[in-house]
């Protein structure tokens, strides 16, 4: 995350005189604090997880054991949800980086009167609040029959972040010259391969944010995997840890720790994707205001 | 109508089915993403909007045969007590969590870890990239931790109040909403400061050198340059973590579920139980559509100020 | 709707009245009447037609059915070799299971069979969404092995909907030990309803660590324990009805104002946790503490003693204590009785025949008795209570036996409503927002808008 740190910051390290102890102490005490808010509940959660008889304070467990990995996988299925999970997360990636380069190119070379207004409609869509649309979703998915299938899961989640992606990635085209393509189709390219030939490469930043943030939401999304599927074996992780945190443990015992272990997992390529491409996925998930 | 140019490229054309043509093949490229928008964004608008209008439910006779049943929902809306609770418990959370919460917080932070690097102190990306932690994990396991956190009998913060002789704190049944703004803030605070750490990148140093050379005090220069310049995007920030705050519902949900009686229920919440534990999907699509509308008015406050702007 | 009424009023005192006898049979070793022959016989008549694939889906949080389930699966499958069993085990609590369950059901992608409480009967019915079973019951023998009071408790509208294992009772647990603490005797029993208040602030008083005096349900977290565990047998203890003699809920009345002030006490005082309120499934934590002593009065379904007992029976039987629920004056005890969970047909099934024979080889008498022997519930069907073991265990006996003086909640459609008016009342007064005498107030608004107006009626 320190490059990331840099980048924003920018400036370098040596605009003003150095520090007064004082100072000093006083900025890292602020920092002491600020880090263990933010930090405390992940302490907690790796601990919690390494830990058979989890509790709820933070603790280094006295034994720790990978049994509540172990036990996720034989007793909670997660291996099929990991398995659609991944399924779902990447087919809505291919399809949203498809939709949103065609959809973003066309909308930045089209010549409409009233273009601005697609523009300004398209950003209205992607204020719509999630959970306001959880109960007409489902019963516009029941009426399609797309409850319950990979097809419901994958549309769906590919339109969560499509106005802004389609938004984002008209504004990279719009800075790609036109005079680029319109040379590469005297030279006989078909508009269709002029866009992935010439343009697309251009714009990879923008399919780099595209893929990401897609990828990403499709993963972590819950609000629509709760009302789209009722199956188990359509289950995805964020609706296997959903389910496993609204009942933990059996009908008399408390189980954070089986829970805990899930969260990890269900965290991991979170944490991949941002350690991968940082600057990338920060500037992505700061536009689209939706955050995970 | 409209007579312009005969130009190959230009804005203006002589009529629809010339428009048509000449763009056909973008206007291909748009059908998916319209066509995906149109279904899953406007259709359960309409959709919602359709089923305000009936008594539809999950069970029991109105499953079998919904009914339309004209602007009863609306009224009952208009008459539910705990839809007007809802309405204040919406505007609370908005305003402890987003605009006092994560915008002070994050402005506080943004601030003092612009300030720590330039100073060269190597601790600020760790802090950085700690507030960062927060905001990428997803909002499912964010409730969790908090979950933890709070817990009465061996909650991590009830035993920290311990070691200094306070608590224990029962977080939900004493100060709940104040237990799903903390929650909410730590997971938020990270965007409000990405935005004004890069804001205060753009602020130019000489304005600061200039300052000094005057003699002003810190304070002096951060309240006379430095907030005058962030005003602007301030102001959108504003109102764009007040938006995405709104609809807040997986971490109240695995906090206090709303309650204790009603003490957090927020409309999207309120929305969910109407239709997804009363079993009424009617009365619960009314109340999506009245969140949709308030959003709507505060998107198109938002987009037109931000257009403005630009 | 008046038919309908009359006859969920008098199904009720049927059951009341009918518990009794079926519980004698249940208890009586030499009671029953020829029933382990005839099992199976019935269904001879359309053995090796049935194929096809039979989806048996339901919710368990205890583990204590999938092996049942499998066992009859493969019973069934044995028996009909054409025919494939699907189960789609959802470990998940009732409630999350009903609400998916409902959302399936709506679509026409349902389970063949399904598993939910009883007190679900009429609302399904009403949607069409379940399958009467009386052509079914009617060719199996086994049918009468189940007393007429069980039989009633799944009757609707003239109709059999579905087949229980179990019946509901509930007991009201204390921890001997936390009570000798407090200086209160090890086989404590409250002489009236007071007195658990009062031992629950005996608790309190004696300050041990990390124990919680009481657990008092309430609000929409406490679920459908809320009404079962906690405000209904309250009211019936405080000599209020839920329903009046023409079938109208009864809201603001002197029972209910005296339950609202119990809520109030029990919460203002710091005897039952507001965590109650807010926790997901707050049971699940209440239930561990009175399994390891961290709570010492808990009011509580009969089968949770099962969870106890298979982490430490020993334990358990030493420090669990059991009472049925004391009135206002001092009255006879009682418990609250219901149908438990049972078994459905969907009626968008599409093989029925199939979905019946699974029910039916879920439900033979060993399995049932083994199944309630390990989630301790009375019988359903009587035979089962002859098998040596159910005959054995003390626990199972006091529970059978406590049926004879169990009032049952009422089979109607618009209960699971009322139970959801029950909460937000109960949890007002519990979060300290209005006083018992509003609450009771605001409990007659939400009935007339939970079920109506004209079906709610109020007593001063």
């Amino acid at each position: 995350m320190t490059a990331a740190a840099r980048a924003i910051s920018g400036t370098g390290p040596s605009r003003r005189p150095r520090a007064r102890p004082l100072e000093w102490l006083l900025v890292h005490l602020a920092f002491v604090a600020v880090s263990a808010f933010f930090l405390a509940p992940f302490l907690w959660l790796f601990g919690a997880a390494f830990d058979e008889n989890a509790t709820a304070y933070i603790h280094w467990p006295s034994a720790p054991t990978f049994n509540n990995f172990i036990r996720i996988f034989t007793e909670h299925d997660f291996g099929v949800a990991l398995g659609n999970s991944v399924f779902v997360s990447v087919a809505t990636m291919l399809l949203v980086v498809v939709t949103v380069s065609l959809a973003g190119y066309s909308l930045s070379r089209i010549e409409l009167r009233r273009k601005d207004w697609i523009t300004y409609g398209i950003l209205l869509l992607q204020t719509m609040p999630l959970s306001a649309t959880m109960v007409p979703i489902y019963g516009l998915a029941r009426q399609l029959g797309l409850r319950n299938s990979y097809l419901g899961l994958i549309l769906i989640h590919a339109t969560i972040e499509l106005p802004f992606l389609v938004w984002l990635m008209k504004g990279f085209f719009d800075s790609v010259p036109r005079q680029l393509e319109e040379a590469s189709w005297l030279d006989g390219r078909t508009k269709l391969r002029a866009l992935i030939e010439i343009v697309l490469p251009l714009a990879r930043p923008g399919l780099g944010i595209a893929a990401g943030l897609s990828f990403l939401s499709a993963w972590a999304e819950v609000l629509m995997v709760i009302i789209l599927v009722d199956q188990q074996s359509m289950k995805t992780v964020p609706l296997a840890f959903y389910e496993a945190m609204r009942n933990q443990g059996g009908y008399t015992e408390v189980q954070y720790g089986v829970i805990a272990a899930m969260a990890i997992l269900y965290l991991m390529p979170v944490m991949a994707v941002f350690i991968g491409a940082r600057r990338l996925m920060v500037r992505g998930l700061m536009s689209s205001t939706r955050g995970l | 109508m409209t007579v312009a140019g005969a130009g190959a490229i230009g804005p203006r054309s002589t009529g629809l089915g010339r428009t048509l043509k000449r763009n056909r093949l973008y206007f291909a490229g748009l059908t998916p993403a319209a066509l995906l928008l149109a279904v899953f964004f406007v259709g359960p608008a309409l959709w919602a909007l359709g089923s305000s209008f009936t008594n539809r439910a999950l069970v029991g006779i109105d499953a079998a045969n919904p009914r339309f049943v004209g602007l009863d929902n609306y009224t009952r809306l208009f008459g539910d007590p705990d839809f007007g609770r809802v309405i204040v418990n919406s505007i609370v959370f908005v305003v402890g969590s987003a605009i006092i919460g994560q915008f002070i917080l994050g402005l506080g932070l943004a601030l003092l870890i612009d300030h720590a690097q330039q100073r060269g102190f190597r601790a600020a990306n760790f802090v950085y990239a700690a507030v960062l932690l927060a905001w990428v994990d997803p909002t499912l396991i964010a409730g969790f931790l908090w979950v933890a956190m709070f817990d009465f009998y061996y909650g991590s913060l009830n035993v920290a109040l311990s070691v200094f002789g306070l608590g224990p704190v029962n977080w939900f049944g004493q100060a709940p909403m104040l237990a799903v703004i903390i929650a909410n803030v730590w997971r938020g605070t990270a965007f409000t400061m990405l935005i004004f750490l890069g804001a205060l990148r753009t602020v130019p140093g000489d304005v600061y050198e200039a300052a000094r050379v005057d003699g002003a005090s810190a304070w002096r220069r951060f309240w006379d340059h430095t907030l005058p310049m962030l005003r602007p995007i301030a102001a959108l920030t504003l109102l764009s973590i007040t938006m995405s705050t709104f609809g807040t519902f997986i971490v109240i949900q695995t906090l206090t579920n709303g309650g204790p009686s009603f003490q957090t229920e927020v409309i999207a919440l309120y929305a969910y139980h109407e239709a997804f534990q009363a079993h009424e999907v009617g009365y619960g699509s009314t109340i999506a559509v009245a969140m949709l509308v308030l959003n709507l008015a505060f998107a198109v406050f938002y987009l037109r100020w931000s257009r403005a702007r630009a | 709707m008046n038919e309908l009424e009359r006859m969920a009023i008098s199904r009720r005192r049927f059951l009341q009245i009918a518990a009794a006898t079926g519980v004698v049979v249940a208890c009586g070793p030499a009671a029953t009447g020829g029933g382990a022959a005839a099992t199976g016989g019935g269904a001879a008549a359309t053995a090796g037609k049935i194929s096809g694939t039979v989806t048996v889906s339901y919710p368990d949080e205890a583990g204590f059915k999938p092996k049942y389930v499998e066992q009859a699966a493969a019973a069934v499958k044995a028996k009909f070799s054409d025919l494939n069993v699907k189960i789609d085990l959802q470990k998940i609590n009732s409630d999350d299971y009903y609400t998916k369950l409902l959302l399936q059901l709506d679509s026409n992608d349902v389970p063949d069979v399904t598993h939910v409480s009883g007190e679900k009967i009429g609302e399904l019915a009403d949607a069409g969404y379940i399958e009467p079973l009386d052509s079914y019951v009617s060719q199996w023998a086994d049918w009468s092995q189940y007393s007429d009071a069980v039989k009633s408790g799944v009757t609707y509208k003239g109709k059999v909907w579905a087949i229980p294992y179990g019946l509901d009772m509930r007991w009201l647990y204390y921890r001997k030990d936390d009570l000798q603490k407090a200086g209160l005797p090890a086989d404590w029993k409250p002489t009236n309803v007071q007195g658990i208040l009062d031992a629950a602030a005996a608790v309190k008083k004696s300050n041990q660590t990390n124990v919680i005096p009481y657990a008092l349900y309430a609000g929409p977290a406490g679920s459908g324990g809320t009404a079962n565990h906690a405000f209904v047998p309250l009211l019936w203890a405080y000599g209020g009805e839920l329903q009046d003699k023409d079938g109208k809920w009864i809201g603001d009345s002197p029972a209910v104002r005296k339950v609202m002030a119990y809520y109030a006490k029990a919460y203002g005082d710091g005897l039952s946790p507001k965590d109650i309120l807010t926790a997901t499934k707050p049971w699940t934590a209440m239930r561990e503490k009175v399994g390891n002593g961290q709570l010492a009065l808990l009011f509580e379904g009969g089968w949770v003693y099962g969870g106890w007992a298979a982490k430490d029976k020993a334990a358990t039987q030493a420090n669990v204590g059991y009472v049925l629920h004391p009135t206002e004056s001092g009255g006879p005890s009682f418990t609250v009785g219901g149908p438990g969970t049972c078994w459905y047909i969907t009626a968008k099934s599409k093989n029925k025949q199939g979905a019946w024979e699974t029910i039916k080889a879920v439900n033979t008498k060993d399995i049932v008795a083994k199944l309630n022997i390990e989630d301790p519930h009375p019988v359903a069907r009587s035979d089962s209570a002859d098998v040596a073991e159910f005959k054995a265990d003390p626990y199972l006996v006091a529970s059978s036996q406590a049926l004879t003086k169990a009032k049952f909640t009422p089979v109607d459609a618009a209960y699971p409503k009322v139970q959801a008016a029950i909460q937000k009342a109960t949890a007002r007064v519990a979060a300290g927002e209005v006083s018992p005498t509003e609450a009771a107030q605001r409990y007659t608004d939400d009935l007339k808008q939970a079920v109506g107006a004209d079906k709610v009626t109020t007593q001063s």
